[in-house]
Parts: structure tokens; C-alpha cells; sequence
């Protein structure tokens, strides 16, 4: 079954303990960036790692037995849904475990009595509502192509997924954002530097909670960018290059738009996501008749 | 050979119990008579597991019992009515009795042979309608007892409620095993009269007014009922389930297919079918766990799914799916603004009703298998979340979830019962998770146009299942106060026997989720629908995806584990919330304002009043579901 | 050096709280953050969140009202923790030092560890007092005793 001794059974191992690490490198990259559109030096790109490494050596303070034990759920789940993409796996089981990570979250939140903190997790809610059914949309739509919810699929087929569902593609653009806390939609807590809510749903972590939840959020964000890369399965570099172009049409948006509301995250994500997919899934079943 | 005891058994006994119950006023009494029913429905259903599928003919003597109960049945609907001055009801069970008066007497009725089919579908709800129902049943026995001291209640009125309560069980168990359309429509109608009597039993003007919303449409499905016995006696040529489902799908069976799915929209409380559901949240917790919740409503589910390999592939499959649909949608959308307990319980199981009717009508074996699961897990885990909120109601005195806060301290085993119950709803690796996931993959794949309309309502309802669902778990995992280590809880033996039961059942048959599909969900499928759904040790995988089942389990233990291990080693200091720095230090709960008065922390509930009003999304979702209802009978026709 | 101690000094997050100052010492404060002098760079970022801060940068006298909220605040961030009173209000309390209401300095209320003089004091100065705490946060993170 599992041939131990071929070393491409190997590769999901190694890429599932680096997720964090490649997430935290793209974070890094992230604030640079950033830092350079607005004129300014930044700071180095290894820096998420040291604020990781500083906030475990924090004195510990919980807001509740329960927060430590979920938001390592959070990271833990965030893991779990990349182990599940990286050995090729079910994408609708991968979609659920992330809105697991995600509530894992929510409820270490709530379970502070903060009113920030309970606001934020309200607006991560809202905000996972948006989100989720159009990333189980766009999974969906790959499935038209391939026949299966299997990741692995993906690379059987003959043509790269970008020129089949390109505007699928496109609505990843709005779950990034979200998902990256990104403005216009960063309306739960937004990323270094920025404040909403005072932390938003982040309020109540400290020391080696937040670690940990940084972690889980680099560990999501390198899962959506390897998906994004799917697209172009064909060949690597291809693929990462369009994770990588994503990535920075995000960055692009977050620093051109300031932060909306929550009603119009719902409604944006919702008609731009449901709309490219959909639109999407028409040509392709039209092709399909036309050619018939 | 011994069947027909077992079918005494699960369909007599309960009835006799009940009467016993009613004519025994006695406490003492009632609750070996329940156990004793309990455990004799439960040792039945698992024999009858055993035994297999069979066919039974019945003495000639029951028809006869049939009708006259039947009659004297509609005769009582008609003298509530009457009673009540509710035209709806008299008109409504005058529908019914005088059709089926001609229809036996005028007509000469119709005999069916085998007059008792059971099924593999049978067996199946009997199981759900035993273990669930009777776990059900004895928690009522605490329940009642503490709602009667409540509302100071001296003459006890429980010998009814347990009568009507046992009832239902035989009632549902004669429903399962008919083979006749009329008998079904009687033990059908039983279980109105009994919905009836129990949402009413407070006897409050309310509880009145809302009984007879229920009675009138229920017996608006039972009209539906009285449509098709005639359409299959005179058009048909039968009224024997065995033999309609083995008609083509020609028109006419297509018409009496219609009427009986708009039965069960009935009785399922779909959209636009769904006030009295809502309505009979007012009844005491028991009744709504058990009719309303886990037993009696799968009486819609199951007429369909007996009917479906009938209609598979029709247009009328694919109306009665966007029917479900639809209902699935808008009462996730609509229970987000929802404040009563029972209340968002009551859109939740509406609207998963709405989805196993969605993968029912889509009919493929994959959505049949989905339907199925559904089915098992919902009435597990919506039954235990009803009794729950039974317990909470009382203890706490207060029906709404945003002062369902604190609850830690004060009631811990029924509070993590509930919060796991409601983890099962919606959560992988639970079975409720698994059929949601395996109708995703089964509309995705089914071979209809309008699959795409059904993947956004199901999308939509999914994305609002989760909000709304994980709001209500974030008032519950609110801290205690402060200061207050994990409370000592009373529960009376009742309580802990059917919440622990339940909880347990919904987790290892969650865990066991492979063996649940193997055993009980793949052989229920009919003739003829092979699909590649294969569950072993490790994952369950269907020919579009797996759903890794073990894999998970072991990774949510593991995460947990580890969670704990590391919280045990960093260790921390609980310290009191960020509010800018006016925490008073004796009072936690509470900081500082202007003039240095001393405000309490509260956060409101998350609700959407200000972006749509729930009474004008259900008024206009009751409109766009008699459109919907009247789409689908018109793929009859054309 | 350590590298627990290596990344404490790579990214100490400031917390920045007025106490009644008049705000001229605030604006110099986030100036700081502003393009030209960038203290990002340095992986100080802003935060609003006591649990989270390493740094608290203090401006403006310690009053009655305020000492509650302050200490408050001081007690709510985890160690290892530093205070910088920026300004001269918050050194000694300046020319309000008599004023009824006024306690003095902020190191009437709470520790500080570095005094950044100045009305207002200017980025650099600022700069040039969070250099100093980061020296200082060594000599802690590495167990030696500081006065």
C-alpha cells in the first residue's frame, strides 16, 4: 500500500512540517512588501518567526482553561486540513476541517468574557460564513473538471486547471483576503500594525496562545496558496508562481482599500465568488453541448 | 415465524402501555410500565434487525378494528373542530371522513395482501423509532414531574401525556409496516391526534390555538392521503405500497406519488407547511423531542423514501428535491435571528428534514444513502439537543440563548452533553457531517440541470447552519463567573439514563460511522440502486471522494491531546478581560465608568434584525413555498 | 546570544498609553512609526492589546483618575515587560508636578526603566530610549540584575 522506499511518499510529510514555516515566510514577505508600497524599509522577512519565538517565552496568561487546549485546536486543525491536501485528499473533508481550525478560533474567543474579543469572534463568524461556501463552490466546479473531490485528480488531468476555471480562480481572490485578514475584509481582527477592535477576535491571546494561533494562521494560509497552485498542476513553478501572483494581487487590494463592513464582505464575497463560479460552470457545460 | 409476535410487540404493546398508564394513576406505576415498554420496543427492533425483511397477513378481524378506529378517529377530529369553532379543522376532517366513509362503504374498500410489509426501510425507522423514542419516553418521567411543579399543576394530567406519548410509538411502528395506503393513512392520522392532544395538553390559549394550526394541516396532508387511496383504486388499479412502487411512472401514479409527497410536506412541516412545527414548540420538551424533532416528522421522510425508487428519474423527483431544498435554505437563514431555544432547534430540524427530502428526490443511490444517514444521525442528535434544552429550560428559567450564559458552573454535565450534541450537528467526524457531505457529492453528481439551484440553497443553508449553530455554542462557552468552580449537578435518574444513552449513541455511532453505513444504511437501499459506496476500517469513499473517517477520529483525539499536554506544561494565569484598563479587581465581571459607577459585561447575541426581518422572510417564504409546491405537481402534468 | 533572547529584542511590541499628556509627545511617538523614521523596521509594531505588548510607552503625568487604569495596564502584560515614560510630564510630571490632581512622574505608579526627556521629545530621542530598553531587555532575558 504506502511503498516506503520510493521518496515521493515522502514529499507530503516534508511539506506538512513546513507549512508554518512557508506560511510564516509569506507573512514576512507580506509586511515587506507592504512596507515598500508604502515608501518604507520594513522589516526583515524572517520576522514573524521572531515574534513567534518571543511571544512563546512570554510570561503565560489565559483567559480560561479551556483557550490554550483550542487554540492549539486551531493550529492543530489547520495541520489537519493540509495534511489532508497535501497527500492529496478529499477538498470538500479539507474545506470542513478548515471551518473546524476556524471555530476552534471563534469558541477560544468567546469563551473570554472580553466584549471585544466576543465581538471579534462574532465578525470571524460572519466572516467564515462568506467565505466558505464560495471556497466549497470552487471545489465543486473542480470537480465538473476532474470527476472527483480528490486533490489527487487534479494531476491527472491533462490541461491545466487555470485555463478550464479561470474565473474560479478569480473568486479565490475575495476568500484570500478574508482569510488572510486583509483589509477591505480584515473586519475581525485585522494583522500587525492595525487595530480593530482593539485586537478583535485576538484580544484575550497572549504569550503562547497567540504563538500558537499564529502559527495555525500561517499554517492556513500556505494550505490556501498551495491550492491556489493547484491550477497549474502541470508543472511546479507555474504553480507557484500563481500562488505567489495571487498573493500579491492581494497585497495590492489590502493596500489600496481601507476596511469595509460586514455587510458588504457578505455581499461582495458572496456575488463576486458565487457569480465567477457560476458563470464559469455555464462554460463549461456549454462548451460541452456546443462540442456535442 | 415469530414475526407477527414482534410486530404485536412494537405496534400493540406500546398502546396497551399507554392505556395502562392512563387508567393507572400512579407514579410508581408509570415508570416500570415505561421501562418495561422501553425495553420490550428496544429487545423487538433489534430482533426484527436481526431477522431480516418479511411479510405478514394479518387476521381479517384488524381490517375491521382499522376502520372503525379510523372513523371514530375523524369523527373526534371533526368534534374538535366543532368545538373550537376552527373552520379549517371541520372542513378538513369532513375532507376525510366522508370520502373515506364512501370509499369503505359505498365503494367496497380495497383489500391488499400481504396486508404487513417489512421492510429493510422498516426496520430501519423501527430501530430510530424504538431506542430514540423510548429513551424519549423516560426522560418525560423526570420532565413532567418537574414541569407539573412548576406550573403547580395539582391534579397530575401525566396519565394522558404518557398515553398520547406510548401511543405514538405503536402508532409509528403500524405506520412503518403497512402495505396498505389506507392503513398507513390511519396510523398516519393517529399520530396527528396525538401531535394534536400533546402540543395542547398545558391546555394554555396558546398551546390551544397552536394544536389546531397543527391539527389543520396535518389534516391537509391527510386529505393528500385520502386523494391518493382514491387515485390508486380507481386509476391505479392498487393501494399496496409493494405493488406502487413497482408501477412505471406513468402519469397518473406520478399524480398519486404528488399527493402523498405533499403529505409528507406535511407532516415533515416544510416550507409552506411550516408554522405548526413552530407553533408546537410550546408543548412540554418530551413532546417536542419525540413527534417533533426525532420520531414522528420521519414519518414524511419515509413515505418518500419508500416511494422514491418509484419516481426516480422523473420530473416530479427533482420538484419534490427543490421543495427540500428550499426549505433547507430559509430556515438556516431564518434561525439566525431566532432568540428561544426550541425555537432554533425547531428551523434546525425543518431544515435538515428539507435536506434529507432534497437527497431523497434527487434520488441517485449515493443521495439515497445520504438521506439515509441523515435520517439515523438527525434523530440521535436532535432528540439528545431537545432534551438538553428541556433541562437547561428548566433549571435556569429562561428560554432565550443570550442568558444562556454561565451555564458551566451551574448545570456542567447537561451543558457538555449539549455542547457535544451540538458539535454532533455540524461538525466532521460526525455522522450528521458525513450525510451532509455525501449530499453534497451526491447533487453535485445527480443528473438534472437544476442541480445547480439546489448546490446554492444547500451552500447558502450550510454557511448559515454553521453560523448560527456556533453562535449559540459561543453563548454557552461563556465563562462562569469567576470565582465559581465547576458546580455539583442533580440529575434524577431519568435525566442521566436517556441524555448519557443518547450522547453516547450519537458518539459511537459517529465513531463507528463505517459500520453504521455497512450494516444499516447500504442494505436499506432498494433494488437497483448500485453505487460504488464503500465503508471499511479506514475511510468511507464513494466513487467522487473519501471521507477519511478513522484518520479523523484519531486526529481530533490527537489534537485534543496534545492541546491538553501542552496547556498542562505552559501552564498560565487566568487573568480578567482586556476593557481598557477599568477592570475592577474584586468584581471580574463588571468595570469601571463615568462617575466610577460599576457596569456589568454583557455582549449581546448576534443577530441580523437590522439586515432582514424573520417574520417577513417567513412571510415571503411561505409564499415562494406554495410556488414551489406547485411547481412540482405541475412536472405531473406536463 | 540566546535565541529566545535574540528574537525579545527583534521584536518588542510597544503599547503606547496617555495619560493625560498633551498629546504633543503622542504625536511624536507615532511620527516614529511614519515612513521617514520607520520603526517597523525593527519589529516594533503598535499594538493596543496589554497581553500582547512588551513595551508600554507612557506620556503625560501620572494623575489620581489615571493611576487605577495605569497600573491596570502595567499589570495586564506579561513579562518580560519594559516602561518608557516618553515626555517630561511623564519623568517628573514637569510644570504640573504641584497641580492637586497630579501624582508626579509615572514612576509614582508604576516602574520605569527608561526616561526619554524632552517637551516634546523628538523621535529620535524616542528611537534612542527604545534602543535602550531593548539593551535593557537583554541583560534581563540574559539574568542579569539592572537597576
Amino acid at each position: 500500500m504506502v511503498d516506503f522506499a520510493n521518496l515521493y511518499t515522502y514529499i507530503p510529510v516534508v511539506l506538512v512540517i513546513l507549512a508554518p514555516i512557508i506560511g510564516g515566510i509569506m507573512m514576512g514577505i507580506d509586511r515587506k512588501l507592504t512596507a515598500r508600497m508604502q515608501s518604507r524599509m520594513g522589516p526583515p522577512i524572517v520576522q514573524p518567526f521572531y515574534d513567534a519565538i518571543k511571544l512563546w517565552g512570554k510570561e503565560p496568561f489565559i483567559a480560561s482553561q479551556l483557550q490554550p487546549i483550542l487554540a492549539f485546536g486551531y493550529f492543530g486543525f489547520s495541520i489537519a486540513a493540509f495534511t489532508l491536501l497535501a497527500f492529496g485528499q478529499d477538498m470538500l473533508l479539507m474545506i470542513f476541517t478548515m471551518a473546524i481550525a476556524d471555530l476552534c478560533l471563534i469558541f477560544a474567543a468567546f469563551n473570554s468574557k472580553s466584549p471585544y474579543s466576543n465581538i471579534g469572534a462574532r465578525r470571524e463568524l460572519i466572516a467564515m460564513m462568506s467565505y466558505e461556501p464560495v471556497m466549497l463552490l470552487a471545489a465543486i466546479s473542480v470537480f465538473f473538471v476532474t470527476g472527483s473531490f480528490m486533490v489527487g485528480s487534479i494531476y491527472e488531468i491533462s490541461q491545466p486547471l487555470l485555463t478550464i476555471l479561470p474565473l474560479t480562480f478569480l473568486a479565490l481572490i475575495p476568500v484570500l483576503i478574508i482569510d488572510m485578514k486583509k483589509s477591505p475584509f480584515d473586519v475581525s481582527g485585522s494583522g500587525h500594525a492595525h487595530q480593530e477592535l482593539v485586537r478583535g477576535i485576538y484580544t484575550e491571546f497572549s504569550g503562547y496562545t497567540l504563538a500558537l494561533v499564529e502559527l495555525g494562521h500561517w499554517t492556513k494560509i500556505t494550505l490556501l496558496l498551495a491550492f491556489a497552485s493547484l491550477f497549474w498542476s502541470q508543472n511546479l513553478i507555474v504553480g507557484v508562481v500563481l500562488a505567489f501572483a495571487l498573493f500579491f494581487v492581494v497585497l495590492v487590494i489590502d493596500n489600496s482599500y481601507p476596511r469595509l463592513d460586514w455587510k458588504t464582505m457578505i455581499k461582495t464575497t458572496w456575488t463576486v465568488g458565487f457569480l465567477l463560479i457560476i458563470a464559469n460552470i455555464v462554460g463549461l457545460i456549454a462548451r460541452v453541448v456546443i462540442l456535442s | 415465524m415469530y414475526g407477527d409476535t414482534l410486530i404485536a410487540l412494537t405496534v400493540g404493546f406500546p398502546s396497551l402501555a399507554g392505556i395502562l398508564c392512563y387508567a393507572l394513576n400512579n407514579r410508581v406505576a408509570r415508570r416500570l410500565i415505561v421501562a418495561l415498554t422501553a425495553v420490550v420496543l428496544i429487545g423487538s427492533s433489534i430482533l426484527l434487525y436481526q431477522g431480516g425483511g418479511f411479510e405478514y397477513e394479518p387476521a381479517p378481524v384488524f381490517d375491521y378494528v382499522v376502520l372503525i378506529l379510523d372513523l371514530a378517529l375523524l369523527v373526534y377530529f371533526l368534534y374538535a373542530g366543532l368545538k373550537y369553532s376552527n373552520w379549517l379543522v371541520i372542513g378538513l376532517a369532513a375532507l376525510q371522513l366522508f370520502p373515506v366513509a364512501y370509499f369503505e362503504f359505498g365503494l367496497g374498500g380495497m383489500s391488499v395482501e400481504p396486508m404487513i410489509v417489512v421492510n429493510e426501510l422498516s426496520i430501519m425507522m423501527s430501530l430510530i423509532i424504538s431506542i430514540v423514542g423510548s429513551l424519549i419516553v423516560v426522560y418525560a418521567l423526570s420532565y413532567m414531574d418537574e414541569h407539573e411543579h412548576h406550573l403547580h399543576i395539582e391534579k397530575s394530567k401525566q396519565p394522558r401525556f404518557f398515553f398520547f406519548m406510548l401511543l405514538l410509538l405503536g402508532a409509528m411502528h403500524g405506520l412503518v409496516f403497512s402495505n396498505s395506503l389506507y392503513w398507513v393513512y390511519f396510523f398516519w392520522e393517529v399520530t396527528t391526534l396525538c401531535s394534536y392532544e400533546l402540543i395542547r395538553h398545558d391546555n394554555t390559549e396558546i398551546a390551544v390555538k397552536n394544536s389546531l394550526t397543527a391539527l389543520w394541516m396535518n389534516l391537509l396532508g391527510g386529505v393528500g392521503f385520502v386523494a391518493a387511496i382514491y387515485i390508486g383504486f380507481l386509476f391505479v388499479g392498487t393501494i399496496s405500497l409493494e405493488e406502487l412502487t413497482k408501477r412505471s411512472a406513468a402519469p397518473i401514479s406520478l399524480l398519486l406519488f404528488a399527493t402523498l409527497a405533499f403529505a409528507a410536506f406535511t407532516k415533515s412541516a416544510q416550507f409552506p407547511f411550516n408554522k405548526w412545527l413552530q407553533g408546537a414548540m410550546v408543548a412540554p420538551t418530551p413532546v417536542s423531542a419525540l413527534l417533533h424533532s426525532s420520531t414522528m416528522v420521519n414519518a414524511g421522510i419515509f413515505l418518500i423514501l419508500r416511494f422514491a425508487p418509484a419516481f426516480r428519474g422523473t420530473p416530479l423527483s427533482y420538484g419534490a428535491a427543490l421543495v427540500g431544498a428550499f426549505t433547507f435554505m430559509i430556515t438556516a437563514v431564518l434561525a439566525i435571528n431566532e432568540r428561544v431555544s426550541k425555537g432554533i432547534l425547531a428551523y434546525s430540524t425543518i431544515g435538515n428534514l428539507g435536506l434529507m427530502i432534497l437527497c431523497a428526490g434527487i434520488n441517485t443511490p449515493l443521495s439515497y444513502a445520504a438521506a439515509l444517514t441523515l435520517l439515523v444521525f438527525h434523530s440521535v442528535s436532535k432528540g439528545l439537543l431537545f432534551l438538553c434544552a428541556g433541562v437547561i429550560e428548566n433549571r435556569v428559567h429562561t428560554r432565550f440563548v443570550e442568558e444562556w450564559e454561565g451555564l458551566l458552573a451551574k448545570l456542567p454535565r447537561t451543558t457538555i452533553v449539549m455542547i457535544v450534541g451540538m458539535l454532533s450537528m455540524f461538525l466532521p467526524p460526525f455522522g450528521m457531517l458525513l450525510g451532509k457531505w455525501m449530499a453534497i457529492d451526491a447533487i453535485s453528481a445527480a443528473p438534472t440541470m437544476g442541480l445547480l439551484i439546489m448546490l446554492m440553497l444547500v451552500l447558502i443553508g450550510s454557511a448559515a447552519t454553521t453560523l448560527y449553530y456556533a453562535k449559540w455554542l459561543g453563548h454557552m462557552l461563556v465563562l462562569p463567573q469567576s470565582g465559581k468552580k465547576l458546580g455539583n449537578e442533580e440529575l434524577p435518574l431519568p435525566y442521566s439514563i436517556s441524555l448519557f444513552s443518547l450522547l453516547s449513541l450519537s458518539v459511537v455511532l459517529g465513531v463507528a460511522a463505517s459500520s453504521v453505513l455497512g450494516a444499516v444504511v447500504l442494505p436499506t437501499l432498494p433494488m437497483g440502486y448500485i453505487s460504488y459506496i464503500s465503508p471499511n476500517l479506514f475511510t468511507i469513499e464513494t466513487s467522487y471522494g473519501s471521507f477519511l473517517l478513522y484518520p479523523f477520529w484519531v486526529g481530533v483525539v490527537a489534537i485534543f491531546f496534545v492541546g491538553v499536554l501542552i496547556a498542562l506544561r505552559k501552564g498560565g494565569i487566568v487573568k480578567a478581560p482586556y476593557v481598557s484598563g477599568e477592570n475592577i479587581v474584586d468584581s471580574p465581571d463588571a468595570f469601571m465608568t463615568t462617575a466610577d459607577t460599576q457596569v456589568p459585561m454583557q455582549v449581546s447575541g448576534l443577530f441580523m434584525d437590522n439586515e432582514f426581518s424573520a417574520s417577513r422572510v417567513l412571510n415571503y417564504g411561505v409564499v415562494a413555498g406554495v410556488l414551489v409546491v406547485m411547481i412540482m405537481f405541475l412536472t405531473v402534468v406536463l | 546570544m540566546k535565541t529566545m533572547t535574540k528574537a525579545r529584542l527583534k521584536s518588542p511590541w510597544v503599547m503606547h498609553f496617555d495619560c493625560g499628556s498633551c498629546n504633543g509627545c503622542d504625536i511624536e511617538i507615532l511620527a516614529a512609526l511614519t515612513p521617514k523614521f520607520d520603526v517597523e523596521r525593527f519589529g516594533i509594531v503598535n499594538i493596543g492589546d496589554p497581553k500582547q505588548a512588551d513595551v508600554l510607552v507612557v506620556t503625560g503625568p501620572a494623575n489620581k483618575r489615571n493611576q487605577r487604569v495605569l497600573k491596570n495596564l502595567y499589570d495586564q502584560m506579561p513579562q518580560p515587560k519594559a516602561v518608557i515614560a516618553v515626555g517630561e510630564c511623564a519623568c517628573s510630571g514637569a510644570i504640573f508636578h504641584n497641580c492637586p490632581n497630579t501624582l508626579g512622574g509615572v514612576d509614582k505608579v508604576i516602574p520605569v526603566d527608561v526616561y526619554v526627556p524632552g517637551c516634546a521629545a523628538r523621535p529620535e530621542s524616542i528611537i534612542d530610549g527604545v534602543v535602550l530598553v531593548l539593551q535593557k531587555l537583554q541583560k534581563v532575558s540574559e539574568g542579569e540584575k539592572v537597576d
